[in-house]
C-alpha cells in the first residue's frame, strides 16, 4: 500500500518551475530527489542553505503565499506553489545573491553602527527600511489568507512522555499498564523514525496511551506543571498539558561539525540522511562521507545497505574542512576526499531546553537547577552529552549559527577583545537568536569559546533557552487564551 | 571586560549599568566629570534595558509626563551624534489606538495637553489610517492618536553606543559586580561596599531597576513603589508590515516591527504579583489574540521567543527622580515604567542636578517625596494596568 502510494507522481512548482515528486514525499525530499539542494539563503551573506536535519532555516520557504513554512514537514501536493525566500527581485533572478561577495567582516554583528551608516533623520529611516527588507528574509503572508484562532486543548494526564523513540514508547507503556492516563508527544509523524530506519524492532505502543504525533513540545512553564506543545500542521490546535509526572525521552542529536563548510547543502545529520534513504528512497549523495564519534560505522553500514555509496568513514575530530561552493564537493580529513554529501553521527548531545525551562531560576540570569521531582529523563537523553571537538583556531568562515549567519570569526572578534560572557556574546552577535533558539548552535558557540580561551565549556552558564522557538503560530497561540488561566 | 581591581574612591558611583545608569554616566562625562564608576550585579543588557519594548513617544495626557518626554525625544535625536555611535533612533511615528468610546475621549483630552505644549500629535482620519497602517483591522479601530515624533530605538544599539562612549571616556563600568552595602556618615551616604572592598564616593546614584528598593534598604531609607514583571515576545521576522510603533490602550498591548523584521511586543494579564524572569502561557496567548485581531496577516507567523523582565514601579507609575529627602548624596532614577524611553531625559536632568546643584523645573514634579508633599501625578495616557 505504502509502496503503491509512492508510485503516484505529483507535480508542484518550485520557483515557478514544475518539479515532480512522489506522493508521500515531503517537499524537501522531493526537491532533493530532483537534484535541488539549495532551498534557502542565509540572512546576511546569502550563503546557500538546504535540508540538514539540524537547522530549520535551511528548509524555510514560501508555500501557497505563506512565509517561513518548513518544507521538510509539508507533504507534496499537486499544484503546491513553493518559492525560495530572501531573494530580490525574484527567486529566479536574485540580485541579493551578490551579497556572497561581501567581505565577511563588513557584516559582523553591529555592522549597522558602521561609520558609513546615516545616523539620524530621513536618511537613517530609509537605510533602516532597506535593512528591514534585507533582514526580514520573507514577505508577509498574502492578505487573502484570513487567519482565525485555532482552538486548543487542555489535558490533565498522570504522565506526559516527550519523545517517541524506543525509550519513550517503553516508558509510556509502563505507565499505561499501571493504569494511569498517559500522553506521548512526538515530533515525527510516526513513532521511532530513527530506530526503525536503523532496523530496530520496536515495542507496540499501548493503545491506552494517547499519542500526539507531528507535535513539538516546546515549553515547560510553571516549573514544569504546565507543558505546551503545538502540531507542525498549523490548522490543528495547540495542547496545554497539565501532567502529574513528565518523562523526557527526547534523545540526543548529532551536533554539526565545527569546520568550514558545515552549513553547505549536502551536510546532513544521521537522522535526516537515514530518513531520506529509508523512507523517501532518496540518497544523500552519489558519494557520501560519514563522520562521527563512534556511531559512524553503524550509520555508514546502514546507509550502504540502503544503497548509498559510502566513500569515507572516520572520526569527526579528523574532519578539518568541508569543501564546496553551492553544495558539498569534498572533504579534508587527513587527505582530500571527493564526495557530494557529508553525514555526521556525533558528537551526540541532548537538547537542554525543556529541562532548562522547568528548572531555571534567577533574578539576574536564569540558570538551570536540578530538575523538579516530577521530572525524569530516560533513554539516550539520560546518557549525557558528548564532548564537542573544537580547535583553538577554527577557520573564521565556519558558520556557528546559520539562522543568524554568525561565523566563528565574528565570535572571535569579541572573544579576543576580552568578552567571554555567553549572554553578552549572544547579544553582540545574535548567535542563537534565530529559528532554533540556541540548539544546536549554543553547543558549538560554548565549545568554540572554551577552546579559544583554554577552559572547559561546562564552566559557562548557558544563555536562556526561551520558548516557543517558532513551534507555534500566532493563531495557534491565540487558541490557548481561554484555556490557561493567569497564575493568580 | 575590566579585570583590574576595583578603585578605592570614585567621585560618582552609579549602581546599575542599564540604560539609566549609563545615561547618567554619559551626561556626567559631557559635563566634565571624572572618576565615574558604574557597578552592575548582572550582565550587560541583562536587565530591563535589554528586555523592553524600545518604544519612544513625547505625548502623554498630563503636563509633567509630556514635558519630560518632550525633552527625552529631543535628547534621543542628538544621542547618535553626541555618543559618536549610531543608536538607531528612528522617528517612524507612534500610534496610540483606541477601540472604545471611553479611551477615544481620553486620547482627545491628552491631545489638547500635547498640542498646548507643542507636540505635533494629531488624530488620524480614516484615510490617514489606511495610508499609515494599511495592515490594521480597521473594523477594530475607533480612533488613532498619532505622534509623528515618536518611534523606536533598538536597545542593543543604544546599549552598545552608551557602553562604547563610557569606555572611551574613562568611565569604569563593571558588570557581574554586586554591591553588598552602603555606608552612611552623618546625614550623607559616603561609601559603597562590594564584599570586603570599600569604595568611597562623593555621590551615589541608584539606577538599579527592580533592585532599587534593595539599594534603599541598604541605606535604610524608604522608597515608594513595588516590583513588577512583564513579558514580551518576538515573532519570526518578515519584511516590513507595520511601520509606526503601536500602543493599544484598551487591549493594554504595545508592539512594533524591529529593524530586522521581528514584531516585538507585550501585554499584561491579571496575575499574582511576583518577581521572576520566567514566562507563562497567558501573556503569549493573549498577545497572540491581539495580533490576530488587529493584524490578521500575523496569524500564521510563528512565535520565536518569549521573555520576562522586571522593574520597579512607583505607586503612580511616574519616575522617582532626584536626591533622597532623608539622605544626602544618594540619588535615584527609579520607579520607572517608561524607563527606556525616558532615560535620555533622566540622565541629563540628574547629571545637571548632580554637577551644578540645579533642579530643572521638568524634574521637580518627579521628586521622591511628592506623595507626602503634592500627591501622586495623575497620568491617564500610559498603557499599564
Amino acid at each position: 500500500m505504502e509502496q503503491n502510494n509512492r508510485q503516484i507522481e505529483v507535480t508542484f512548482l518550485w520557483n515557478g518551475t514544475p518539479v515532480t515528486g512522489r506522493s508521500g514525499d515531503s517537499v524537501a525530499a522531493a526537491l532533493w530527489r530532483a537534484g535541488i539542494t539549495t532551498l534557502a539563503r542565509s540572512r546576511k551573506v546569502h550563503r546557500p542553505l538546504g535540508y540538514s536535519g539540524s537547522y530549520p532555516t535551511g528548509v524555510l520557504a514560501r508555500v501557497n503565499g505563506r512565509p517561513n513554512v518548513r518544507i521538510d514537514q509539508v507533504a507534496v501536493e499537486a499544484g503546491l506553489v513553493v518559492e525560495m525566500q530572501n531573494t530580490w527581485p525574484s527567486p529566479r533572478f536574485d540580485l541579493l545573491r551578490l551579497a556572497q561577495a561581501l567581505p565577511p567582516k563588513l557584516v559582523y554583528g553591529g555592522f549597522e553602527h558602521g561609520a558609513w551608516m546615516p545616523k539620524s533623520g530621513l536618511a537613517y529611516r530609509l537605510a533602516e527600511r532597506a535593512m528591514a527588507n534585507l533582514a526580514g528574509v520573507a514577505r508577509p503572508a498574502d492578505t487573502s489568507l484570513a487567519a482565525t484562532a485555532v482552538a486548543g486543548e487542555r489535558l490533565d494526564v498522570d504522565c506526559l512522555v516527550v519523545g517517541g523513540g524506543p525509550a519513550g514508547i517503553a516508558e509510556a507503556n509502563r505507565h499505561a499498564e499501571r493504569g494511569g492516563t498517559v500522553a506521548l508527544v512526538t515530533r515525527g509523524d510516526s513513532l521511532a523514525r530513527f530506530a526503525s530506519s536503523m532496523g530496530a524492532t520496536l515495542e507496540i505502543l499501548d493503545p491506552r496511551v494517547r499519542l500526539f504525533p507531528g507535535m513539538e513540545l516546546f515549553g515547560a512553564y510553571r516549573d514544569g506543571a504546565l507543558m505546551v506543545g503545538a502540531p507542525h500542521d498549523n490548522r490543528r490546535g495547540a495542547v496545554a498539558f497539565v501532567p502529574r509526572k513528565t518523562v523526557l525521552a527526547t534523545g540526543r542529536r548529532s551536533i554539526p561539525p565545527m569546520v568550514r563548510g558545515s552549513q553547505l547543502p549536502g551536510v546532513l545529520d544521521a537522522y535526516a540522511a537515514l530518513q531520506l534513504a529509508a523512507v523517501h528512497r532518496v540518497m544523500a549523495g552519489q558519494r557520501v562521507a560519514v563522520v562521527g564519534t563512534g556511531a559512524e560505522m553503524d550509520i555508514a553500514e546502514k546507509l550502504a545497505a540502503l544503497g548509498v555509496d559510502v566513500v569515507h568513514r572516520g572520526p569527526v575530530a579528523e574532519l578539518s574542512e568541508i569543501m564546496g561552493r553551492r553544495r558539498v564537493t569534498g572533504i579534508r580529513a587527513g587527505t582530500q576526499i571527493r564526495c557530494d554529501a557529508v553525514v555526521h553521527a556525533g558528537p551526540w548531545r541532548a537538547d537542554p531546553s525543556l529541562g532548562f525551562q522547568a528548572s531555571g531560576e534567577g533574578m539576574f540570569q536564569v540558570q538551570a537547577h536540578p530538575l523538579p521531582q516530577s521530572f525524569s529523563i530516560v533513554g539516550a537523553a539520560a546518557r549525557g552529552d558528548e564532548r564537542i571537538h573544537a580547535a583553538r583556531h577554527v577557520h573564521p568562515d565556519t558558520l556557528v549559527c546559520p539562522c543568524m549567519d554568525v561565523t566563528a570569526g565574528e565570535l572571535y572578534c569579541h572573544i579576543d577583545a576580552g568578552e567571554t560572557d555567553p549572554e553578552v556574546l549572544k547579544r553582540l552577535t545574535s548567535c542563537g537568536m534565530g529559528t532554533c533558539q540556541g540548539f544546536p548552535c549554543w553547543e558549538n558557540m560554548l565549545a568554540l569559546l572554551a577552546a579559544r580561551i583554554g577552559v572547559e565549556p561546562e564552566m559557562f552558564a548557558r544563555p536562556t533557552h526561551r520558548p516557543p522557538r517558532r513551534s507555534i503560530t500566532v493563531a495557534q497561540a491565540a487558541g490557548l487564551a481561554a484555556l490557561v488561566e493567569p497564575d493568580q | 571586560m575590566n579585570t583590574l581591581p576595583l578603585p578605592k574612591r570614585a567621585s560618582v558611583v552609579i549602581i546599575g549599568g542599564g540604560v539609566q545608569g549609563l545615561s547618567v554616566a554619559f551626561n556626567l562625562v559631557e559635563r566634565g566629570h571624572k572618576d565615574i564608576l558604574v557597578l552592575d550585579a548582572g550582565y550587560w543588557q541583562g536587565g530591563a534595558s535589554g528586555r523592553n519594548g524600545t518604544l519612544i513617544r513625547p505625548g502623554f495626557a498630563s503636563v509633567p509626563w509630556t514635558e519630560l518626554f518632550i525633552l527625552t525625544v529631543e535628547e534621543w535625536r542628538s544621542w547618535s551624534k553626541r555618543l559618536g555611535e549610531n543608536v538607531m533612533f528612528t522617528q517612524r511615528g507612534y500610534s496610540v489606538v483606541s477601540e472604545a468610546e471611553k479611551s477615544e475621549a481620553m486620547l482627545l483630552e491628552g491631545l489638547k495637553v500635547q498640542q498646548s505644549l507643542g507636540v505635533n500629535s494629531r488624530m488620524l482620519s480614516r484615510r490617514e489610517i489606511d495610508d499609515l497602517l494599511p495592515a490594521i483591522n480597521k473594523a477594530r479601530v475607533r480612533a488613532v492618536q498619532h505622534q509623528p515624533e515618536g518611534g523606536v530605538a533598538p536597545h542593543h544599539a543604544v546599549m552598545k553606543g552608551l557602553l562604547a562612549f563610557c569606555q572611551r571616556n574613562g568611565v569604569d563600568v563593571r558588570y557581574r559586580t554586586k554591591i553588598s552595602g552602603l555606608e552612611r556618615t552623618g546625614p550623607r551616604v559616603s561609601a559603597v561596599l562590594v564584599g570586603d572592598h570599600r569604595i568611597e564616593a562623593d555621590c551615589v546614584v541608584s539606577c538599579a531597576g527592580p533592585n532599587n528598593p534593595d539599594i534603599a534598604a541598604m541605606a535604610a531609607v524608604p522608597l515608594n513603589g513595588f516590583g513588577m514583571r512583564i513579558e514580551a515576545m518576538a515573532l519570526e521576522p518578515t519584511r516590513p508590515l507595520i511601520k509606526p510603533a503601536i500602543a493599544l490602550i484598551d487591549s493594554l498591548a504595545y508592539f512594533h516591527q524591529t529593524a530586522r523584521g521581528e514584531v516585538v511586543g507585550g501585554t499584561e494579564v491579571p496575575e499574582r504579583p511576583r518577581m521572576s524572569l520566567k514566562v507563562d502561557v497567558p501573556v503569549m496567548a493573549n498577545m497572540a489574540k491581539v495580533y490576530l485581531e488587529m493584524f490578521p496577516q500575523l496569524g500564521e507567523v510563528r512565535i520565536l521567543r518569549h521573555w520576562a523582565g522586571q522593574f520597579h514601579a512607583s505607586t503612580d507609575y511616574a519616575p522617582l527622580l532626584g536626591e533622597h529627602p532623608d539622605l544626602k548624596d544618594l540619588w535615584f532614577s527609579a520607579g520607572w515604567s517608561y524607563g527606556f524611553a525616558g532615560a535620555p531625559a533622566a540622565g541629563r536632568l540628574l547629571a545637571e542636578a548632580i554637577a551644578k546643584g540645579r533642579i530643572d523645573r521638568r524634574m521637580k514634579p518627579f521628586a521622591l517625596d511628592r506623595f507626602e508633599k503634592t500627591g501622586p501625578i495623575i497620568e491617564g495616557g500610559i498603557v499599564l494596568a
